[in-house]
């Protein structure tokens, strides 16, 4: 097929993909009970936003921005000078392939008159960027493998990434190498620049060609004669060396054409050339319409994103754009796995064997989430749970290398799904507390832990609820800590807790207070235990326990009915 | 001397002034203090939900310490309790710790128990000693009333947090008792201040809050001097969103135990980062730098040391 066909075709999917992704920047968000905005009023206030910062004086925080942010990747380098080798080794290597040699009609040979890509420098440089993408390639690669212990998460598109870039300059090389030793390709090149006059001089030249240049000849058989050699050389400095620098400054490429020979051998040099231009071409242009659809995607949002942290930092005013500056953030994401590397819930990760605690994994099910794609109502609550395993560290949003606000996005989407419907267990946890102290979406939070609440009622009996006479309960065999057999119900515990003493009546507030709970462990009724409201309103302060002359572990213990009703409500609910 | 830094995971964030005075106050008497990135939560915050869940951080964490050669030094009173449980639970428990062991062994980290957690108030106190601490004060407050609220888990369950006396506590008192400030005899002095139940029942956590805001307040304090983090938020920032939701009670400002001993020890307030603390304005500033006078001898020795000489 037509190299231009291709070409347009890649172009054209490559520009509906950015459409429909930059059309997402204003079209989702996520966001609990606000008022809806629309997709035309987010686009002004972006314009807006940006025009106000580019007429004033933040503009030398963008000039900066691009310089630090873009080109220096500065929040890599802060973090970890590897990654960022790695990362500046395939970004600049990449880009500026990308400008001098695919895009040469239109960069290389309007700023340099004399270009030729046959021609040192190019020929040279050619090389070395190439394998400067490939040295980055391979440490990022390294990288993924040497980090998964670290909890370092890889998906088929991180490697379809790296096999992406590294087809196209492996293929890139093999198409320099099977150039190099095809007869026919040097037959072409003799016929059209050579001046050779007779038989004996076309042969000089092809043996200086077959021992300098990597050209594999029917005629010669390197070693080829000396003298031959040296009579090609003058041929070859009259009438090629112009147009023509040595193949060996192309050294990755000459290395590589002892690897194309044997395709040449079996399918002819010829076909070898061409499958490998095929190959290079179908990478390149294959890329170019993934890209929108893909992580790579970040090329353009992270630029973005990483500005408008610089400019406007964390807090945005204008509430339009803070859903689009989500949505930036969002596809922003490279899946680098550095929030995900330093994240403080990491271990809890490893005990509840929820991928989502780790912020990474969080965010690629967030871009379906908020597009209404993700709907399963398994994977959800366990994305719910994700969200709210999270100490409020923030140490994911101040290590990621595309600067997005993830706390923001997490705190939105976490009240999103609890506004959903489904109730979330884990809000009876100290993970609450950072939230109580931001006091974000205060209504919301309340309204999850009534449906909380509301499972408690359904799931266990109450005090209250039970006739009399009581018979005894099944025994708490489930319960490994024993000390409230040592119970005499002397109620220090319950007098000495400042929770019982904040209400006036308190057995109706809490439903049972401590020695009751005590003496109801006594008597085999777990369950009732469970359900007292006490448990959940014991600040966990330790004095019963402390003052307890019976060393009976009340609060140990309060904990343990804490963690039994709630997998007990866990596995009603998935029962 | 050098202990590996666990901040945990709210002071980074919401505290920094924590550490940062701390550091400085630490230094000064020589003992440095390595941040280690690797660190995790201590756990604590999945413990109403996985006992389980909430110990294996924390073992991590010692194991890292561990990997080091340093013992750990906390200043939250939660983390602190969260790394001594693990401790004591790693200790007793062998299947438990063979278990933990495991996940820890993907990462090439090993609990074997070797290294301590120790408070930073026990380090100020056991290894430099009120008597250095007091040669070294080139101020003293004069008439300073602070309410110090120890926080629960520093002092209970005593069998597992070993840190002092869980009904009197003289290592606080001690160590505040140098920079001439007077420690206010108040009830809400060893209780809870709430935090626990924040997010949770915030009605109840706000009462309990209240309470000690009032107690100390009744009882003549200035400043209240919260050990733990968690008090530390509670009264600094909490207390501030409550006041604004209702102008009752009065504002009681915090201080920190190291930003009081710190200035005494001629540190500069930027490094203790007073201004930090939300519920301290520029006039509390000049107050507090107005009640300090020269270092004094204590009273006692003023009377011994002519008799000794």
């Amino acid at each position: 097929m037509n190299f231009n066909i291709l070409l347009g075709l890649s172009l054209i999917i490559c520009l509906v993909g950015l459409i429909i992704r930059l059309s997402i920047w204003f079209s989702q968000g996520t966001r609990p009970s606000a008022p809806h905005i629309s997709s035309a009023e987010r686009m002004s206030a972006a314009l807006k936003g940006t025009f106000g910062v580019i007429f004033s004086g933040r503009i030398v925080e963008m000039v900066k921005s691009f310089f630090v942010d873009l080109l220096f990747q500065k929040r890599i380098f802060d973090k970890n000078i590897l990654r960022w080798t790695a990362h500046t080794l395939i970004f600049f290597g990449f880009i500026l392939l990308l400008l001098m040699h695919a895009m040469s009609p239109m960069v290389s040979e309007s700023i340099f008159s004399n270009y030729q890509s046959t021609l040192n420098p190019f020929l040279f440089l050619r090389n070395l960027f190439g394998l400067m993408v490939l040295a980055g390639l391979a440490i990022a690669v390294y990288r993924r493998f040497s980090l998964k212990s670290q909890r370092l998460k890889s998906s088929a598109s991180d490697w379809a990434a790296l096999i992406f870039v590294g087809a196209i300059i492996l293929s890139g090389l093999l198409l320099e190498g099977a150039k190099m030793s095809s007869y026919t390709v040097y037959q072409n090149m003799v016929e059209e620049y050579g001046s050779v006059s007779d038989e004996e001089e076309a042969m000089a030249l092809e043996a200086y060609w077959v021992q300098e240049n990597g050209l594999v000849s029917p005629n010669v058989l390197p070693p080829a004669a000396p003298e031959l050699v040296q009579k090609g050389k003058e041929l070859n400095g009259d009438s090629c060396i112009e147009c023509h620098a040595s193949n060996r400054t192309a050294f990755a490429g000459f290395a590589v054409s002892k690897i194309t020979r044997p395709f040449a051998a079996v399918l002819g040099d010829s076909a070898t050339v061409t499958m490998f231009w095929y190959l290079h071409i179908l990478a390149s242009l294959a890329f170019l319409a993934w890209l929108p659809f893909s992580k790579m995607f970040h090329i353009l949002a992270a630029p973005v994103s990483l500005i408008i942290k610089r400019v406007s930092g964390d807090e945005i005013a204008e509430p339009a754009n803070t859903l689009t500056r989500q949505m930036i953030g969002l596809s922003a994401c490279t899946h680098c796995g550095t929030c995900s590397l330093e994240c403080s819930s990491n271990m809890f990760y490893e005990s509840f064997q929820n991928e989502f605690i780790l912020p990474s994994e969080k965010v690629q099910y967030l871009k379906k989430i908020v597009a209404k794609k993700e709907t399963d109502p398994a994977v959800l609550k366990r994305m719910q749970e994700g969200l709210y395993v999270c100490t409020s560290c923030d140490r994911c949003t101040a290590v990621c290398p595309s600067g997005i606000n993830l706390k923001e996005l997490f705190v939105n989407a976490r009240y999103m799904l609890l506004q959903q419907g489904m109730p979330e267990t884990t809000m009876l946890s100290h993970f609450s507390f950072p939230l109580a102290l931001a006091q974000n979406f205060v209504d919301d939070h309340l309204q999850a832990l009534k449906k909380v609440t509301a499972l408690f009622k359904k799931n266990f009996q109450h005090l209250t609820d039970i006739a009399l006479p009581m018979t005894l309960g099944k025994g708490s065999k489930g319960l490994s800590n024993t000390t409230y057999r040592s119970c005499y119900s002397c109620q220090r515990c319950s007098n000495i807790c400042p929770v019982v003493r904040s209400f006036e009546d308190p057995v109706e507030a809490l439903g049972m207070l401590p020695h009751q709970i005590m003496f109801s462990l006594g008597i085999g009724k777990v369950d009732l235990a469970m359900g007292s409201q006490m448990i959940w309103s014991c600040s966990t302060c330790y004095l019963c326990q402390e003052h307890c002359p019976n060393q009976v572990e009340l609060c140990d213990i309060f904990y343990t009915l804490k963690n039994g009703a709630l997998n007990k409500i866990e596995a009603g609910a998935s029962s | 001397m050098k202990y590996a830094f666990f901040q945990g995971c709210n002071i980074p964030i919401r505290i920094q002034q924590y550490a940062t005075s701390t550091t400085a106050v630490l230094h000064h008497f020589g003992i440095e203090l390595e941040v280690v990135p690797e660190f995790n939560c201590c756990g604590y915050p999945a413990r109403n939900v996985d006992e389980k869940a909430y110990i294996l951080p924390s073992v991590r964490n010692l194991a890292l310490a561990e990997k080091k050669g340093l013992d750990i030094l906390v200043i939250c009173n939660c983390c602190f309790a969260s790394l001594q449980k693990a401790r004591n639970v790693m200790g007793k428990d062998p299947a438990l710790l063979a278990e933990l062991n495991g996940i820890l062994a993907k990462e090439g980290l090993k609990y074997s128990g070797t290294a301590e957690v120790k408070h930073y108030l026990t380090v100020l106190h056991e290894q430099v000693g009120p008597e250095t601490i007091k040669k070294q004060l080139v101020k003293m407050f004069t008439e300073l009333n602070i309410s110090v609220i120890h926080g629960c888990h520093i002092l209970r369950p005593r069998e597992i947090t070993k840190f002092d006396d869980s009904f009197i506590p003289r290592i606080t008192e001690e160590l505040l008792l140098t920079t001439g400030a007077k420690s206010l005899d108040w009830r809400g002095k060893l209780e809870c201040c709430g935090a626990a139940l924040a997010g949770i029942n915030n009605d109840l956590s706000q009462k309990l809050l209240k309470e000690k805001i009032t107690g100390a307040q009744d009882a003549g304090a200035d400043f209240i001097t919260p050990i733990c983090s968690y008090c530390h938020l509670q009264f600094d920032t909490m207390q501030v969103n409550m006041l604004n939701a209702a102008p009752e009670p009065r504002l009681l400002p915090v201080l920190l135990f190291p930003q009081l001993l710190g200035l005494c020890l001629g540190i500069d307030e930027e490094a203790l980062g007073i201004a930090r603390n939300n519920t301290i304005a520029a006039n509390h500033i000049e107050h507090i730098k107005g009640l300090l006078g020269p270092p004094k001898e204590e009273k006692k020795k003023k009377k011994k040391a002519p008799a000794a000489a």
